[in-house]
């Protein structure tokens, strides 16, 4: 079943991306590691973005930055995939962690939907191979009753299998792997003397790994081995933050036909709310009680967009910083009541405090404290 | 060669611009001292440490080692203040200053250092700028220049290095290497010149740039009328400004003439530990350890030094990290070589350095999310790149005579020195002389604030406690900033002890107070300076005298008596019987003056009159008897005195048989009989009089009946208002004379004592309702957490 790119909601990385991949594999002279679309320093390229435009089939193609945050960290992960072991990316939800993992997958194999979802029911048969029972009957085992599950096709085809949310599938399952990562051979009994895959070159596991869900289930010290781990910090610059959020939500517009100009002045309003809210000091040095709930960028991102479209549809294309405060509110007073006190000091100290001197949008900023019920 | 002037005269003169510590530009340097052959070379650096050139090219002297150079502005030259300063200029291996020292000196050509001495520097340096930041410790060097400006923040940004010192290791320590020397000096200066010019030039002049460089200009120029050949190892930072002196021959040395005897200069050992920038030595380069192995690698004639560094650096941690948990296995350590040779490919460094071994051993050591609990490998390999080791001196090395002499008695003392792990010594200082020296020496050392030692265990003197301890546990460290604070304070004695004593007079002619001169009397007699004991005698003779403060003198008082006690243990032949007289006396005058004292001073009040009476009950001090008991009487007859000191006084007369108990009962009575005010002071004078005479309670039953009295007087809010003191009041009894005064104010209700013992029944209705109310309380807060 395939759908036309504008259908999709949201479309994989290389698809929205294949320009950029394109000309840069058709720029591309650095050494490749075996089955690899790109050589290293062009994934770097595609990642991090370029000085200068690179040519491409319709006249020069810009290469964005697409990843903010650590660049030594990028440089690690993709040494690390073109390596013997698997790469591990853990961090505070929100950090980008599985953006980065589609991008790696997609500039390193071309695609980034060979996917395992981790979940508490995840069982070994969606990580490796199950059967279609009606060709199973009729022929016995054969390779045509197999059904392959993404770590099966990453070994067959030679690209990347990503595992999200490893740490959510019990522990057994997660160990299914071992043997895989190192020996690099997947052993099918019930195919007989023929049931030996071997991993092509340029196979690989990106894994991502939530540490709020630490406990929950955790890998064991072998799986440990398996991988190299990557922590992925939130963003400490509230200017990049801002950055990062305009940059997300004009794309999310543009993919959903919202014609609506990215207010500046109010992703900086909301990026300074969550950058204090998370580091727990303001820009003038107040002290603040920091939230329970995630302050992620991602989750800035979203409110900002939910408050876009809010005004796109029901405020004639007028952003509101009211309707913000209501999205705030919903998005930060998830699990724990005191978290809405917190955000309501927040708004009675450091807002009204910057009202005061800033005045402005500040102001308007403070006076929507109403919602905060 | 751009870089070679000729001038009008005949010499020619050859720009080495360095940064302090490189291995590449000590390669470059002494490969052109080699090639080139200059008949002399001049160097960067603080001209009045020239004549410590011998010790520092000298064989035997190993590094890390630090010309700590001194200066004690008592002209104020330097400012207002009249301070002292210091600065610390560090060597290591791949120092290019060192370099060109020793090629010069196997070869015998001349050099010398050319900058301003250290005192003048001073001078031509804004407060708060330069050699004259504030901290710890400042440092000669001046690297951090070239690092701090906007464009090489851009720089950084655009090559994609994370700091200057990985941009530097990556285009001059890795390229450079590779480079001849022509390109590598263009672009040491092309890269120095642009630092410098987005520096402003009022910047230069408030951090003395500008008068330095006019004073390396001078020397050069006139080296210049005697060499043909002249070698300029300077900061890249200076090169383009003294060259351009001297191009535009605008020369002109003007000094402050800074007296040669207010400056000291001394060599020291040094620690890598102190080398490393991370431990706040700005100017530094990060990693010393690791650029060590880079240098012993090019002197090695290595192929590629950083790549074995780097392996090196893998497997040392690895190892590291397996003996302290284990959990690291060989092929960690493969996966962490190639993590590192990939991301020097990916970063298109010719070899992995420093920062790739940062980068391999964060992604291939580290498992889990990087936290305090898994980064445990990343703070090996810190610690390892820093290192550990020490430099030594030659033989011939002038070392301040303090150090020796500290070197000597550790010897001795069989205390290790050269190694900087902390080490345990429990000495038995009462029963070894041998011992009791060690610990003396160790006081000393404590009392020059030398960071070598600490006492973990032993009577305390200062603080008056453990007094029954009869061991004392020391913990020490040898390290170069031991030597260094000795150095600090070489000006004050040539042995550890003379700076001792000279440091004792000096804080006793600044401190006038009779308490602080007690306790510094009790760290001479811990440091055993018995030979200076004359003179602290009759200074602190003198503090005492002049010291009007009565609690100062108390306090005084009970830390002489201490050390009166304690005398014979330390086998000291200090008489401190004179200076306890002169505070009985001081006191007793001082007392009448005490009786209104403060409500929270009572307490030290009461006990300095318990201290004086049974001092004066000493035959020794039994003259001052009379006249204390005079001061008593005073305090007595006033009737509008502290109730308090009053009770304790009354207390001190009774015992003194100068009051009757029928005095002592009038006394009472008047406080309770009294105004409502009155009344309220009572259980102070109650507390007082216990703390001396509680044995009056015993007699008759006449207290406990006078107490009932006042008791049942009071309502309950003044009561309650009282009852602190009351408590306070009966703390002096022991456990059973508790008991005993129980049982007599149980007498006064016809009670026997062990009624007050006996518990009320509890009925079982009483129960059950206790027991539901409970459960009841505990629903209700279980509703509210639910409803939450």
């Amino acid at each position: 079943m395939t759908m036309n790119t504008e259908q999709q909601m949201k479309p994989p990385v290389e698809i929205r991306y294949r320009e950029e991949l394109e000309a840069l594999k058709a720029s591309d002279t650095g050494r490749r590691p075996l089955n690899w679309q790109l050589s290293p320093q062009a994934v770097r390229t595609f990642i991090l973005g370029s000085d200068r435009p690179i040519p491409g089939k319709k006249g020069d193609v810009e290469i964005t930055r697409k990843y903010y945050g650590n660049d030594m960290l990028v440089e690690r992960c993709i040494v690390t995939l073109a390596g013997n072991r698997g790469l591990m990316l853990v961090g505070e939800p929100g950090t980008a962690k599985t953006m980065l993992s589609e991008l790696l997958s997609a500039a390193i194999s071309g695609v980034s939907t060979n996917t395992i979802q981790g979940t508490a029911g995840t069982t070994e048969d969606m990580i490796k191979y199950s059967w279609n029972y009606a060709l199973l009957l009729d022929r016995g085992p054969s390779r045509e009753a197999l059904v392959p599950s993404p770590l099966y096709v990453g070994m067959e085809k030679g690209i990347i299998t990503r595992f999200e949310e490893i740490t959510r599938t019990p522990a057994e399952i997660q160990d299914s792997m071992i043997s895989v990562m190192s020996d690099k051979v997947l052993n099918i009994p019930e195919l007989g003397d023929e049931g030996l895959l071997f991993a092509r070159p340029g196979f690989n596991v990106i894994g991502t790994a939530n540490t709020r869900d630490k406990g929950v289930n955790e890998m064991s010290s072998a799986l440990k081995r398996r991988f190299n781990f990557e922590t992925v910090m939130p963003v400490r610059d509230v200017a990049l933050e801002k950055q990062i959020i305009v940059q997300e939500v004009s794309k999310l517009a543009q993919e959903n036909q919202i014609e609506m100009e990215v207010d500046e002045d109010v992703a900086e309003l909301l990026a300074s709310t969550y950058h204090e809210l998370r580091e727990g000091v303001s820009s003038y040095g107040h002290r603040i009680d920091r939230p329970a709930a995630v302050m992620s960028t991602a989750e800035a991102v979203s409110v900002f967009y939910q408050t876009m479209i809010t005004g796109y549809y029901y405020d004639d294309g007028r952003i509101s910083v009211d309707c913000m405060v209501q999205n705030l509110l919903g998005a930060v007073a998830k699990e724990n009541r005191d978290d809405l006190e917190k955000v309501r000091g927040y708004f009675n100290t450091v807002i009204k405090d910057k009202s005061s001197r800033e005045g402005g949008l500040w102001t308007r900023y403070y006076e929507a404290r109403k919602w905060l019920r | 060669m751009d870089q070679i002037l000729r001038g009008q005269e005949v010499a020619e003169i050859a720009y080495m611009p360095v940064r302090h510590h490189s291995p590449a530009c000590a390669y470059h340097v002494r490969e052109m001292i080699r090639e080139w052959e200059p008949d002399c070379i001049l160097i960067e650096g603080p001209e009045n440490a020239n004549r410590l050139i011998p010790v520092m090219t000298h064989p035997d002297t190993r590094a890390p080692f630090a010309i700590y150079y001194s200066y004690r502005d008592r002209k104020g030259y330097v400012s207002e203040e009249k301070a002292d300063y210091r600065c610390y200029y560090p060597f290591l291996d791949y120092s290019p200053e060192l370099a060109a020292l020793r090629e010069a000196a196997a070869r015998g050509i001349p050099a010398r250092f050319i900058d301003l001495p250290y005192g003048e520097i001073l001078t031509a340096v804004r407060e708060g700028r330069g050699l004259r930041r504030g901290g710890e410790k400042n440092n000669y060097n001046d690297d951090y220049l070239l690092a701090r400006s906007a464009y090489i923040q851009r720089l950084c940004e655009k090559t994609g290095a994370r700091n200057f010192d990985e941009l530097w290791e990556k285009y001059f320590e890795q390229n450079g290497l590779y480079e001849d020397r022509d390109t590598f000096i263009a672009h040491m200066l092309a890269y120095c010149g642009q630092a410098r010019e987005s520096t402003l030039v009022e910047e230069l002049e408030q951090e003395g740039c500008l008068k330095r460089e006019q004073c390396m200009a001078w020397h050069i120029r006139e080296a210049a009328k005697t060499c043909r050949r002249i070698l300029a190892v300077t900061g890249g930072f200076h090169t383009p400004g003294i060259r351009k002196l001297l191009e535009e021959g605008d020369v002109k040395l003007t000094l402050t003439g800074i007296p040669q005897k207010d400056q000291g200069v001394f060599l020291l050992p040094y620690s890598m530990e102190a080398c490393a920038s991370l431990n706040g030595y700005a100017s530094g380069m990060p990693y010393p350890e690791f650029y060590q192995q880079i240098w012993d690698g090019i002197e090695a004639g290595r192929e590629e030094p950083y790549r074995e560094a780097v392996l090196n650096g893998l497997v040392a941690v690895g190892r590291m990290v397996r003996k302290e948990d284990g959990l690291l296995s060989s092929y960690d350590e493969i996966c962490g070589f190639s993590m590192a040779r990939g991301l020097a490919g990916l970063r298109n460094k010719r070899e992995p350095g420093a920062y790739e071994l940062y980068d391999s051993v964060l992604s291939s050591f580290v498992k889990g999310a990087c936290d305090l609990s898994t980064d445990q490998p990343l703070r090996l390999l810190r610690d390892y790149l820093t290192g550990r080791r020490t430099g030594t001196l030659c033989a011939q090395a002038e070392v301040p005579p303090i150090i020796q002499d500290f070197e000597k008695q550790c010897k001795d003392f069989k205390l290790k020195t050269g190694s900087t792990l902390e080490q345990e010594v429990t000495l038995d200082i009462f029963a070894s002389e041998k011992h009791r020296s060690v610990s003396m020496f160790l006081n000393q050392m404590v009392f020059l604030d030398t960071g070598f030692c600490r006492k973990k265990r032993g009577p305390d003197l200062q603080k008056r406690k453990d007094r029954n301890l009869i061991r004392e546990t020391w913990r020490y460290k040898w390290n170069a900033q031991v030597l260094a604070a000795l150095t600090d304070v070489s000006v004050y004695g040539a042995t550890v002890r003379e700076a001792c004593a000279a440091l004792v007079l000096r804080s006793l002619k600044e401190k006038t107070g009779g308490k602080e001169a007690a306790v510094l009397l009790t760290r001479v007699f811990e440091m055993g300076l018995e030979d200076q004991l004359e003179l602290v005698y009759e200074q602190v003779y003198r503090a005492l005298l002049e010291d009007g403060d009565f609690y100062s003198v108390a306090e005084a008082l009970s830390y002489l008596v201490l050390l009166g006690e304690m005398g014979e243990l330390y086998q000291s032949s200090m008489d401190v019987g004179g200076l306890i007289l002169i505070c009985i006396r001081k006191l007793t005058a001082l007392l009448p003056g005490m009786a209104q004292v403060q409500e929270e001073q009572t307490q030290a009040c009461m006990e300095a009159c318990k201290t004086l009476y049974q001092l004066t009950g000493q035959e020794a001090y039994g003259q001052e008897r009379e006249a204390l008991c005079q001061a008593f009487l005073q305090i007595v007859n006033r009737q509008d005195g502290n109730p308090g000191l009053d009770g304790c006084v009354r207390g001190i007369l009774y015992g003194a048989g100068i009051h009757s108990l029928d005095q002592i009962r009038g006394a009472c009575a008047g406080y309770l009989t009294g105004t409502h005010e009155q009344l309220m002071k009572s259980a102070s004078f109650f507390r007082g009089l216990f703390f001396t005479a509680r044995d009056l309670v015993f007699i008759g039953d006449g207290l406990v009946g006078t107490m009932d009295q006042l008791i049942r007087r009071l309502d309950s809010q003044s009561f309650m208002a009282l009852l602190p003191e009351f408590r306070m009041a009966f703390s002096y009894f022991t456990p059973r004379e508790i008991d005993q005064i129980a049982g007599q104010a149980a007498a006064l209700y016809g009670r026997k004592k062990k009624d007050l013992f006996a518990l009320k029944e509890v009925t079982p209705a009483v129960y059950d309702y206790g027991r539901r109310l409970d459960q009841l309380a505990a629903g209700m807060l279980a509703e509210r957490e639910d409803g939450k």
